[in-house]
């Protein structure tokens, strides 16, 4: 045991003093920081400049115009750089010589949209049609815009029919909401914003997600660390003083707590942003200490299969093409989230929780969720896991105590199916 | 007792057969040569030894345990393949290895020093193992073996890439190791440093043992008919000696090589009636010899 826990110290501190580590550890946060902000800042930007618009209408009601005007200078009015030029085009109902001729328009980017009003559309069964020549992924909101528009100036049109005013019934339907959230720790109700349901939604995924960094980021050091000692040639002078499993047992617990440090500088962090920003998050004492229970199976489970992965292999470009399915299982809970956000206790997420890999992942997503997971379902899956993580690191220790002197070659799977039944 | 006991052991890597049925017993305070060829199995048995291969079949004893795996924190294993972490400091490398031999704190940083002012590595303690140059790298590799002041020192390929100097170092600690009732096992192929080392040697060929004694009496029981002599004089008679097979000569000096049955002292006698002896030297046959000699007729044994 001694033994074991100079391994883990050795391996804590020099993984510590390593440049990926401290650039991942700070980069991390920074990265999906950024993604946030500038996603956020992306989606407002609706005022910068962006050349005009030039839109073509053929109105077969012939009731429109007038409308479709006041419509569209409102819009230009209000956004001088975004402006949107409309024209007429005349044609006769069933003609198709408007059409080809906006058609060629389209085409030699002369028009960006022609728009065809069916002639019964004040009566509700005709329709928009919107022409567009092939459009490209960075003009579908102008097209989400001038729809808009020419919607609007349809339905005003028709409340006038009705003698109905606009300014009247837009009253008559504005019905402010205000969401008020009660029970805080510092015992105030707090008004919410649109952010802080946001906010709420993605916690259950926050936390998920730092089991994930914390397994496989770290599970990543595994790999460099096995192949180091390996290529470095020092495994079998350490051989010389510890056995196989000393060795093994040692790297995964200097790892762990490695992870355990990223996890909780990460979640500390979060955390004190968090409150800073008044954002009222609730983590209650069972919850992190299920967090901490599942990361350590999950990072037992998947660094012993890393340390077996990694014994095998000579390069770490070796060890990737067998790295690559066991990454496609751990990704699986980042894929299917919502999924499980949205229904803690379906089928799926119910599925989820029993298969051990996944287990730590879909646990923690299911009881951030808020979600009253029977005590038992809970024991269970721990306990399916911990089995699983026995046997896990029972068969990665054989092939350890292989592969670590092995050089050239990789081990194929016979090879490892034989030393798995050898005792 | 012995320090080590192999009892018939047996190890085979899927079709190749290693080692096969060796036994040897090394006795404590002495210095064990394994030598042989390449790829006739010293690694292996070294391997086994440690306990970091297991062997097939038959069984290892070490100082009288069935395994080294409690006996780790009283042997020093330099592999043949050397390595150490590169990105650590010299000190700290040296502290780590005698920490996970179980050396405790205290012990080691009365240790440390002592072990650096050794190998002459005083002023490179803080300086990390990648900044040190090739001779430097083996001896540290050395200080890191013997930190724990083993009293077995298993040594694979010891002088492989060695400079005369830290050849000369090493030599000097093995001698002194034994000199003080500890025992050292080494593989060579390097057979005139053997030669002066070992008081046993163990020769393997294909994972057999095809000698093993002490040296001494090895050399001796392989008496020479090859006698080496300066003279001084008309020399034309020797060829036509009865007991003389073959002469060469270069100058003064003569290889005469006699029938078996011969006696060298009657060849003496002989001339120094005729001619003046300058020099008389009956050869002992060099473990060089003998190596070349075994391994090639177990080889054609076999083919």
């Amino acid at each position: 045991m001694q033994k074991i826990l100079k391994i883990a110290q050795r391996e804590y501190i020099e993984t510590v003093k390593t440049k990926s580590f401290i650039l991942g550890i700070v980069m991390v946060p920074f990265m999906i920081g950024g993604i946030i902000f500038f996603t956020s800042r992306m989606s407002l930007d609706k005022t910068g400049p962006r050349p005009t618009v030039n839109v073509a209408v053929t109105d077969l009601s012939n009731e429109l115009a007038a409308e479709i005007k006041a419509s569209f200078d409102k819009y230009n009015q209000e956004n001088p750089k975004r402006q949107i030029r409309v024209q007429k085009l005349e044609a006769q109902e069933d003609s198709d010589t408007a059409k080809n001729q906006a058609r060629n328009k389209l085409g030699q980017g002369q028009l960006d949209a022609y728009v065809v009003l069916d002639r019964d559309i004040l009566e509700g069964s005709g329709k928009i049609h919107l022409y567009t020549y092939k459009p490209k992924a960075s003009n579908l909101d102008i097209f989400w815009t001038i729809e808009n528009i020419f919607r609007k100036a349809v339905v005003n049109q028709r409340y006038k029919m009705q003698n109905l005013s606009p300014e009247l019934l837009a009253k008559l339907r504005h019905v402010p909401i205000e969401r008020v959230e009660m029970g805080s720790a510092d015992g105030q109700d707090r008004v919410q914003g649109e952010t802080d349901r946001f906010i709420k939604m993605m916690v259950p995924f926050f936390f998920m997600y730092l089991i994930f960094m914390g397994i496989v980021g770290t599970g990543q050091h595994m790999i460099s660390s096995v192949i180091e000692e390996k290529t470095s040639r020092v495994i079998e002078v350490l051989l010389s003083a510890v056995s196989p499993f000393q060795l093994m047992s040692g790297k995964i617990l200097g790892l762990g707590g490695i992870g355990l440090t990223v996890v909780s500088l990460w979640a500390g962090a979060a955390y004190l942003t968090a409150r800073w920003q008044g954002l009222n998050i609730d983590i209650t004492a069972e919850l992190a200490l299920y967090f901490v229970i599942y990361y350590i199976l999950g990072f037992l489970l998947f660094s012993s299969i890393l340390a077996a992965i990694g014994s095998i292999c000579n390069t770490i470009k070796e060890t990737q093409s067998l790295m690559m399915p066991i990454m496609m299982v751990f990704i699986i809970p980042l894929l299917s989230w919502f999924k499980i956000v949205q229904s803690p206790d379906g089928t799926l997420a119910r599925v989820f929780s029993f298969l051990p890999p996944l287990t730590p992942m879909v646990m923690i997503l299911r009881l951030s969720a808020g979600s009253d997971i029977w005590i038992v379902e809970i024991i269970a899956s721990i306990v399916l896991l911990a089995l699983t993580v026995l046997a896990a690191m029972w068969a990665a220790a054989k092939v350890f105590r292989a592969g670590i002197l092995m050089y050239g070659k990789r081990l194929g799977l016979r090879e490892i199916c034989r030393c798995l039944r050898q005792s | 007792m012995g320090a080590v006991l192999l009892n018939s052991v047996h190890k085979s890597f899927g079709d190749v057969l290693a080692v096969n049925n060796l036994s040897v017993k090394v006795p404590t305070g002495s210095i064990y040569g394994f030598l042989g060829p390449n790829g006739a199995g010293k690694t292996t048995t070294l391997r086994m030894i440690m306990n970091i291969i297991r062997p097939d079949s038959g069984s290892i004893e070490i100082f009288g345990d069935s395994s080294a795996e409690q006996a780790k924190a009283r042997i020093g294993y330099m592999p043949e393949e050397r390595g150490l972490y590169r990105k650590m400091t010299v000190a700290k490398v040296l502290t780590y290895f005698g920490a996970i031999k179980g050396l405790a704190g205290d012990e080691l940083s009365r240790r440390v020093p002592r072990w650096l002012q050794r190998i002459d590595l005083t002023n490179w303690a803080n300086k990390k193992v990648e900044e040190l140059s090739r001779g430097m790298h083996q001896k540290l590799q050395f200080a890191v073996t013997a930190i724990n002041d083993p009293e077995l020192l298993i040594l694979d390929e010891p002088f492989a890439g060695l400079d005369p100097i830290n050849t000369d170092l090493l030599k000097a600690i093995m001698l002194e190791m034994r000199n003080e009732g500890k025992t050292v096992i080494l593989s060579t192929h390097v057979m005139h440093e053997a030669e002066k080392l070992c008081d046993f040697i163990l020769l393997i060929n294909k994972g057999q043992s095809i000698l093993d004694d002490k040296l001494a009496r090895i050399q001796s029981q392989r008496t020479s008919h090859v006698v080496s002599v300066e003279l001084e004089g008309d020399t034309g008679f020797i060829g036509r000696l009865p007991t003389v097979t073959a002469v060469e000569s270069d100058g003064h000096h003569f290889e005469i090589t006699l029938a078996d049955s011969a006696d060298t002292q009657q060849l003496l006698q002989s001339l120094v009636e005729r001619v003046r002896v300058q020099r008389f030297e009956v050869k002992v046959p060099s473990l060089h010899e003998i190596f070349v000699d075994l391994v090639g007729a177990s080889n054609a044994e076999d083919s």
